[in-house]
């Protein structure tokens, strides 16, 4: 007995030693030459996607809006014009074939995200990486960036505040805001229009969450609001009555904000019916969470409530350069399926119009555009490459895109409101102001030395907030640029063009009109069961 | 036992330690560095999943949650800036922390669990799993759902994934041999006494939940190591590190290689990684819808057939085929070990040890 076993021992272990061994050179040759970074040689670029987790819906989405870009600036043919997991040919950016050597599949968190990174750079050997999607993934992202200085990296549309201003990578580019710019203008708004003067914060404890509510809160502190609660139910939470008996009564307090993703946004507000009374429209705010699809459940009478903004603007917010964009997404594909659209075969106009997909565009646009000014030069450690995104202004359809220092995108966002359609009787998002030009830093509230956000941070403290009063007014979602400031980026000068090209526009305007109408009610749904980028 | 026969083991202990030493020289760098590394990590972490089930008859889920505990730990200790405690220690210094720490978890979750049998032990140590999840998730004092990031190893080893894989490979080894010396002690054959026959060990005076959660203590250790080098090689550390689907996948690891075989845990482990990162690259299996996205489902059906085909595992597949090929040489009757016999229980028969063959 005991010879057998040892023998068979023996014979066991051998086998594995040269399992490995084999398997070590056998693969070796899979992953063996390293492009060079020469002229007429493809750049391989690699994309973080989300095949698993909250956002796997979505993977289809931002592949989409990554291919288009090629489609749109680098001369692209889609491969299938039913799906964009199927690639694309003959993108040229700067005289070099641009080739996608893998798709990683993410599932929103980091350790996940850092082995598909690994995968694509280390084994798949991308030069340049676009993505990834989530807060927390692009924290992870942003650190692996650090120690491979060799890879340029381009956030796709994840909302943490960290990857550029406290990480701070020479090689990690965003080309979006995060989840706290996004938010700009909503505080203000509340204060001076609303007329809150304090407000109870609920939010997901995690990084958007806490980002998000930081944009927030800085920016009604600094018209001089005071936070009076902040509450932060964990994420998955499904019984939210705890935490909603800790915020203060709707007689204690001017407002709520909310900040609770996924399926947690009907939850909580239901929970908020049943402890502290009626949801009143006047009464709530909310961040890219709140959307028309709570009417559904909570009735009509959260119309009114205030929503902060995020990458696309709302479908009612018509520029020729949005149409333009929008319009050639329906001309590179038939259809989409993707998370924006429910899973079912759609316009592809919902899908590039929803945010997870435009962030992927922005970010594939920049990579062109880049690679367009340095001639697809990627040498000296992509040196030339990197000025020329550190310092590129990006014409985008939702508005002018520069970096600040710290390679963070200065961006427009906007302040939506939900509003009862009398014709239809449903609740509806409509636009009600354009933030231009918004910064990190909302005025010094944020810097790298100061803490990232989270539960304590950022303190109420008043501030001058650079776009303070420069809102842009939207009526009928045309933004009203006559009383906006300098620096307001492409809604300027979109609408300073709109009024030659509004004839031209008339036809595919209506033809809009039909998609983004049925997209409002599309995302509005797909929001409601995702978390946060 | 014929010192031939240990000697010769020995001699292919060797040989595997020298192809390994070897790899960098032949291995691409990808290869090496992540594949393989990754490999040896979690068959580090799996290995003592397989200690416990074959010595002492104890199937834990905890063991990722160990391994998680010294990641935490270091990432506390070293990070300077992010989440956590921030408290910039030097990192050697954290890494005898995370020692003391994870090894004195162990005991303590050892000892609650040590009159826990069977499936009632199993159940025990996934709900230690789930905790430890939500604590690490929640406390955002040591940690929050996002995690820890910016951990880098000791200077020795930043920027130097080489080095990492011999660490990796260093402690692999010494675990693989330490395990199995363990077994030739009076405390291993106790062990092995309590996997067999607690209430009959127990009559003859030992102290069985003492043995057990000393056993536990030292699986928690070499977890913990498990840990320790996972952080440096990841650079970060979140919960999802130790969420249920990271367990599972470590007992799938453990029951892939052969859940009775010390062997089986780094067999196992090198099945899943190459899975995970090389199945999405092989020629038209998107075709059949094999993507990255469906690697779970691929292993599942993985697992599916080795238990079909073979309870023990891919090491009973070897074991059986190396049997079969001995048998037809020699024509001599051997005796076949890769019968469903091997996941010990605490059955009170007094059977003699019928595992120790397909060891």
């Amino acid at each position: 007995m005991k010879n057998t076993t040892a023998k068979r021992r023996t014979a066991v272990t051998a086998l594995a030693a040269f399992g490995l061994t084999i398997g070590a050179g056998g693969l070796g040759v899979v992953d063996a030459a390293r492009p060079q970074s020469s002229g007429g040689e493809p750049i391989r670029v690699g994309i973080l996607a989300e095949c698993e987790g909250a956002f796997g819906g979505f993977n289809e989405d931002v592949v989409a809006g990554v291919t288009l870009a090629m489609v749109n600036s680098a001369g692209a043919t889609v491969n299938s014009t039913t799906t964009a997991l199927d690639g694309f040919s003959d993108a040229v950016a700067g005289g070099r074939p641009i080739e996608i050597v893998g798709v990683g599949c993410g599932d929103d968190t980091a350790d996940r995200i850092i082995q598909e990174v690994r995968t694509l750079v280390e084994q798949e050997n991308a030069e340049i990486v676009i993505g990834p999607l989530s807060g927390d993934e692009a924290i992870a992202v942003a650190n692996y960036a650090g120690d491979h200085p060799e890879v340029t990296f381009i956030d796709g549309i994840a909302g943490s505040q960290e990857p550029t201003l406290q990480v701070q990578s020479e090689n990690y580019f965003r080309f979006h805001g995060d989840g706290a710019q996004w938010n700009a203008g909503l505080g203000d708004r509340l204060y001076n229009e609303a007329g809150w003067r304090t407000v109870a914060v609920i939010a997901d404890d995690y990084s958007f969450g806490w980002t998000s509510a930081a944009g927030f809160i800085a920016d009604f502190c600094a018209v001089g609001g005071d936070v009076v609660t902040r509450v932060f139910p964990p994420l998955g939470t499904t019984d939210y009555s705890s935490f909603i008996q800790q915020l203060p009564d709707p007689d204690e307090v001017d407002g709520y904000f909310w900040v609770v993703g996924g399926t947690g946004t009907q939850a909580a507000l239901e929970a908020f019916v049943n402890g502290k009374g009626d949801l009143t429209g006047d009464q709530h705010a909310g961040n890219l969470f709140f959307n028309p699809s709570l009417a559904t459940a909570l009735g009509p009478s959260i119309a009114g409530a205030y929503i902060g903004g995020f990458a696309a603007f709302p479908a009612d917010v018509t520029t020729p350069a949005i149409t333009e964009y929008l319009a050639s997404a329906d001309t590179a594909f038939e259809t989409l399926v993707g998370g924006t659209t429910g899973g079912e075969a759609a316009a592809p106009s919902q899908t590039l119009g929803f945010g997870f997909a435009y962030g992927y565009y922005v970010a594939g646009l920049a990579m062109v555009q880049g690679l367009e000014e340095v001639g697809g030069d990627l040498s000296d450690g992509h040196a030339a490459y990197r000025a020329a995104l550190a310092d590129m202004t990006l014409e985008a359809p939702y508005g002018t895109v520069t970096l600040d220092e710290n390679r963070q995108g200065i961006i427009d966002t906007f302040v939506a409101q939900l509003v009862l359609d009398e014709e239809s009787g449903e609740v509806v998002q409509e636009t009600v102001s354009i933030i231009p030009q918004v910064d990190q830093t909302f005025g010094g509230t944020f810097g790298p030395d100061t803490p990232p956000p989270s539960r304590e941070d950022p303190e109420c403290v008043e501030a001058d907030l650079p776009w303070s009063g420069n809102a842009i007014p939207v009526v009928d979602g045309v933004p009203q640029t006559d009383g906006a400031t300098e620096g307001s980026g492409a809604m300027t000068e979109g609408t300073e063009a709109m009024s030659d090209d509004t004839e031209a526009m008339s036809d595919d305007t209506e033809a809009m009109a039909e998609d983004t109408e049925a997209m409002s009610d599309d995302t509005a749904a797909t929001t409601e069961t995702t978390s946060a980028p | 036992m014929k010192p031939t026969r240990v000697s010769t083991r020995t001699a292919v202990v060797i040989v595997a330690t020298v192809a390994l030493a070897a790899l960098p020289v032949v291995g691409t760098e990808f290869f090496v560095n992540f594949v393989v590394t990754r490999t040896l990590i979690l068959g580090l972490a799996a290995s003592t999943i397989v200690f416990l089930s074959s010595y002492v008859g104890m199937v834990s889920l905890a063991q990722f949650l160990l391994a998680g505990i010294a990641g935490f730990t270091i990432g506390n200790c070293v990070a300077e800036s992010g989440k956590g405690l921030k408290l910039g220690l030097d990192p050697w210094l954290a890494v005898l922390i995370a020692i003391a720490v994870t090894t004195t978890v162990a005991l303590v979750l050892g000892a609650l669990g040590s009159r826990a049998t069977g499936i009632y032990f199993l159940m025990l140590t996934l709900t230690y799993a789930v905790i430890g999840y939500y604590v690490f998730g929640q406390v955002t004092s040591i940690s929050g759902f996002g995690g820890i990031t910016g951990v880098n190893p000791p200077g020795f080893f930043d920027m130097h994934p080489v080095r990492l894989y011999y660490a990796a490979l260093v402690v692999s080894l010494a675990a693989y041999l330490g395990f199995r010396a363990v077994r030739r002690t009076p405390f291993g054959l106790t062990l092995e006494g309590i996997r067999d026959d607690p209430i009959r060990m127990s009559a003859l005076g030992f102290n069985v939940p003492l043995h057990r959660t000393l056993a536990f203590g030292l699986a928690g250790l070499v977890a913990g190591l498990a840990g320790i080098v996972n952080i440096w090689w990841n650079g970060q550390i979140d919960p999802n590190s130790v969420n249920i689907s990271a367990t599972l996948d470590l007992l799938i690891i453990a029951v892939i290689g052969g859940i009775s075989h010390l062997e089986g845990a780094w067999l196992g482990a090198f099945v899943y990684v190459v899975a995970n990162n090389y199945l999405r690259s092989l020629p038209l299996v998107d075709r059949i819808g094999i993507t990255e996205a469906r690697f779970n489902t691929v292993v599942g059906v993985v697992v599916l057939i080795i238990v079909v085909a073979s309870p023990n595992g891919l090491m009973g597949l070897i074991t059986g085929a190396t049997d079969r090929v001995r048998l037809a040489t020699s024509r001599t009757p051997v005796p076949n070990t890769t019968m469903p016999t091997t996941t010990p229980t605490t059955n009170t028969t007094p059977t003699t040890n019928t595992t120790e063959g397909s060891r």
